[in-house]
């Protein structure tokens, strides 16, 4: 009889069981249009979990939470239970979740210290996950202290410091923690790489301080060729409140050529040039040439003091002349240059055969926003006669 | 010198429950007796009196222990009574014990001691075992590294210690243990301003491991990085080319105009001695070439005023800027020639070399002159 019944290869009974389903539907079936969706529902065939769990919708998903959430259960269980939910969380790659989990479960502050350091320890390692580098740093710290050799903690806290890049506080971590275990790799490992990156970021601060000394010493050789030659800057009266160029140790000097840098950036024709020093000990000035007569302007980004000025008048005006000279006028050999000398009121007229540090050094010439500005005129022009009516005007000695 | 009746009337004066006053003259006096070598050579004779000596370091009164240990350093600085101190009077232990204690307030005294007694290689051998067997070296190292471990002892002799302690393998090994990370504490120390002893125990200590080749590449790597820290204090400040600084390891580059030398010439003889046995492997003089040391070289060899640290450097950069040594003696440790011999060559090489270069110089100079009275003869 048993052999006769394997050999049948099912149950008496089952086959006409199974070929009823064939026409009726068995009861608490699934519907065909939907079956997926309710296939969705069963706690033990869910994809995904629902965001809330409505009792409603999900009766069975809502009881077994109740149940993992039993109030009645001791602290410790319930710490338990949701270091293993925040557990999943993490799996998922679901940290903010994770984080709100391992928090409930610290909260508990059930007296099971080996949990509560496992929580700490995965609540910072969600906390990095997320870039969070102050948190989990906290949360490493925490569980250190109360567990002062657990290895997660212990290297969780040095990634954080380098993350944070504070490199010795991340090899001091590194040292505690190889106390422990002195032969682990990943300790090891980080204490390598902290130690070169504070090696670095020292090399970093060494190569900025002798940048910036170089800078200094080159504007303080600039100040002093600017005094040495005589030459007057004036001062502003507006003080600026901040000043990129002013540090603590620099102090006067950087004050005299921020003013000279930062006003020469509000002129009008301003492209940010500045006076400077060339290897040969010459200096360079930025110099405007102002045309009233057609409200107009030139500038020279860097003009030699040794330079002339008909040099420049002789190619500026040489070849072509300005669009807006209409009446043709402005020829080298007609041109005359003035400086202004704003408090006397008067102006001084320059011979353009005299080189640009000759005039500079004139005691009534003063170099305002870093850039010597001059005016030039027509002679024999109607403008000029109209220009200088009731205008004291000299000739430079 | 005592007579024998008197010795031992002294012997019992050096027990426990002896009134202070009376034992703390008869420490004064074995003190005193410590300090020439007719007491060293009394006292070797009756080893009974070291055995009193350490039982009384554990005395209540702090006076007595203090010429105890007063007394076990000039006994320890004579090498004949080595054997009897670690052996007969067991002193070891003791002072093992006491050196852990964060509070005891004689741990440099007790340092100075085991620092004498490692001096020599057989008593070092037992020093070492029963360091492992009490403390650990791990340990040591450790104490040594942990700033203000002691608050009343500096602990600077654990430097001439540990560098006395890897005259042994088995110290180097451990120090030199790639699965920890021991001599990576120990490399800050080479730079340590504020105690010379303990900069030179580290830097005897790196010497020394540095005997054994097969480490070389392991230490030149990021691992340890040995090269910058052997190289920073023989650095100074003057500025080199931009291309030199590139190639220069990351803590040389853009040193301050202050940047001080090694102030001790000893040390700095040490330091280029070190760089030296690194230069032992082709590998090793690849390393160094590359990472700009000859320029740090030349600045220093320029600067040094001391002769026999100014020889020193010569050897070291004779090999920066000689020719890679023939096939088959690659690895200049391995070749079998006795270290004077060694020299000898080295020293004959240069020589050689030097008068090989004059005569080609001389050579071309004439061949030069000769050029033109040829062709006007033609």
């Amino acid at each position: 009889m048993a052999s006769s019944a394997l050999q049948d290869d099912s149950d008496d009974g089952m086959d006409e069981f199974i070929d009823k389903f064939r026409t009726h539907k068995y009861k608490n079936a699934f519907n065909e249009s939907n079956w997926e969706e309710e296939f969705e529902k069963v706690p033990m065939f869910m994809k995904t979990a629902p965001e809330e769990i409505d009792p409603k919708t999900h009766p069975e998903l809502a009881c077994l939470q109740s149940m993992i959430h039993d109030d009645d259960r001791t602290p410790e269980e319930q710490a338990m239970s949701l270091k293993n939910e925040g557990n999943e969380y993490f799996k998922e790659k679901n940290y903010k979740n994770a984080i709100l989990s391992y928090t409930a479960g610290l909260k508990k502050n059930c007296g099971d210290q080996e949990l509560n350091t496992v929580l700490l320890t995965n609540r910072a390692a969600a906390h990095f996950y997320l870039g969070n580098m102050r948190s989990a740093l906290n949360d490493a710290t925490a569980a250190k202290k109360i567990r002062p050799d657990h290895l997660k903690a212990l290297v969780r806290g040095a990634q954080c410091c380098l993350e944070l890049r504070n490199f010795a506080e991340a090899i001091q971590w590194c040292d505690a923690g190889l106390k422990a275990h002195p032969t682990d790799k990943k300790l090891q490992e980080l204490r390598a790489a902290a130690d070169k990156q504070k090696r670095a970021a020292e090399r970093d601060a060494r190569k900025a301080k002798a940048q910036k000394k170089k800078t200094r010493t080159e504007k303080e050789a600039l100040l002093a060729a600017i005094k040495e030659r005589g030459i007057k800057l004036m001062q502003h009266n507006k003080v600026r409140q901040h000043s990129s160029d002013s540090e603590d140790e620099d102090g006067g000097s950087a004050r005299g050529l921020a003013e000279l840098s930062l006003d020469g950036l509000s002129s009008q024709e301003a492209t940010g040039a500045q006076v400077f020093l060339d290897p040969q000990g010459s200096l360079h000035w930025p110099v405007l040439f102002l045309y009233p007569e057609h409200q107009q302007s030139d500038f020279i980004s860097a003009f030699c003091e040794n330079s002339c000025f008909i040099d420049h008048l002789a190619v500026m005006f040489g070849e072509e002349l300005p669009p807006w000279d209409t009446d043709r006028k402005y020829l080298p050999q007609n041109l005359q240059l003035f400086f202004e000398d704003e408090e006397k009121d008067t102006l001084y007229q320059v011979d353009p055969e005299t080189s640009l540090l000759k005039v500079l050094q004139h005691n009534r010439c003063f170099v305002k926003a870093g850039s010597p500005s001059f005016i030039v005129l027509v002679n024999g022009s109607s403008f000029r006669t109209q220009f200088l009516t009731g205008k004291k005007v000299q000739r430079l000695s | 010198m005592l007579s024998d009746t008197e010795a031992v009337e002294l012997l019992s004066f050096l027990k426990a429950d002896v009134r202070p006053d009376v034992k703390g003259q008869a420490v004064e006096y074995i003190l005193g007796l410590s300090s020439h070598r007719d007491g060293c050579q009394f006292l070797r004779s009756n080893p009974n009196f070291l055995v009193a000596l350490v039982d009384l370091t554990s005395d209540p009164t702090a006076d007595i222990v203090k010429n105890c240990y007063h007394a076990l350093i000039n006994l320890s600085a004579d090498e004949t009574l080595h054997q009897l101190l670690v052996t007969k009077a067991n002193v070891l232990p003791v002072l093992f014990k006491n050196l852990l204690d964060p509070e005891y307030p004689f741990s440099d005294r007790i340092c100075t001691i085991l620092t004498n007694l490692s001096r020599h290689e057989k008593t070092c051998t037992t020093v070492f075992k029963v360091l492992q067997e009490d403390v650990g070296l791990a340990q040591l190292v450790e104490i040594f590294c942990t700033e203000g471990y002691n608050k009343k002892a500096s602990l600077h002799y654990l430097g001439p210690l540990l560098s006395n302690l890897t005259q042994l393998p088995e110290a180097r090994n451990y120090i030199l243990d790639k699965d920890r990370c021991v001599i990576q504490r120990l490399l800050p120390y080479t730079q340590y301003q504020a105690s010379t002893v303990r900069r030179g125990g580290v830097i005897g200590t790196l010497r020394n491991c540095c005997f054994d080749y097969v480490h070389h590449e392991w230490l030149l790597s990021d691992a340890v990085d040995i090269l910058p820290f052997l190289l920073l204090p023989l650095a100074g400040p003057e500025e080199l080319t931009d291309e030199e600084n590139e190639g220069l390891p990351v803590d040389l580059q853009y040193l301050p105009e202050d940047k001080k030398r090694e102030e001790d010439p000893d040390i700095r003889k040490m330091l280029l001695e070190t760089l030296l046995l690194l230069t032992a492997t082709k590998a090793g003089r690849q390393t160094l070439k590359q990472k700009n040391v000859y320029p740090v070289m030349r600045e220093f060899h320029r600067w040094e005023k001391e002769p026999h640290v100014v020889l020193a450097c010569e050897k070291l950069v004779q090999v920066l800027i000689g020719d890679e040594p023939e096939k088959g003696m690659e690895n200049l440790m391995e070749v079998n020639i006795p270290e004077d011999v060694q020299e000898k060559l080295i020293g004959a090489d240069a020589k050689e070399q030097q008068e090989l270069e004059k005569e080609q110089e001389e050579r071309r100079q004439k061949e030069g002159k000769n050029q033109v009275p040829e062709g006007m003869e033609r």
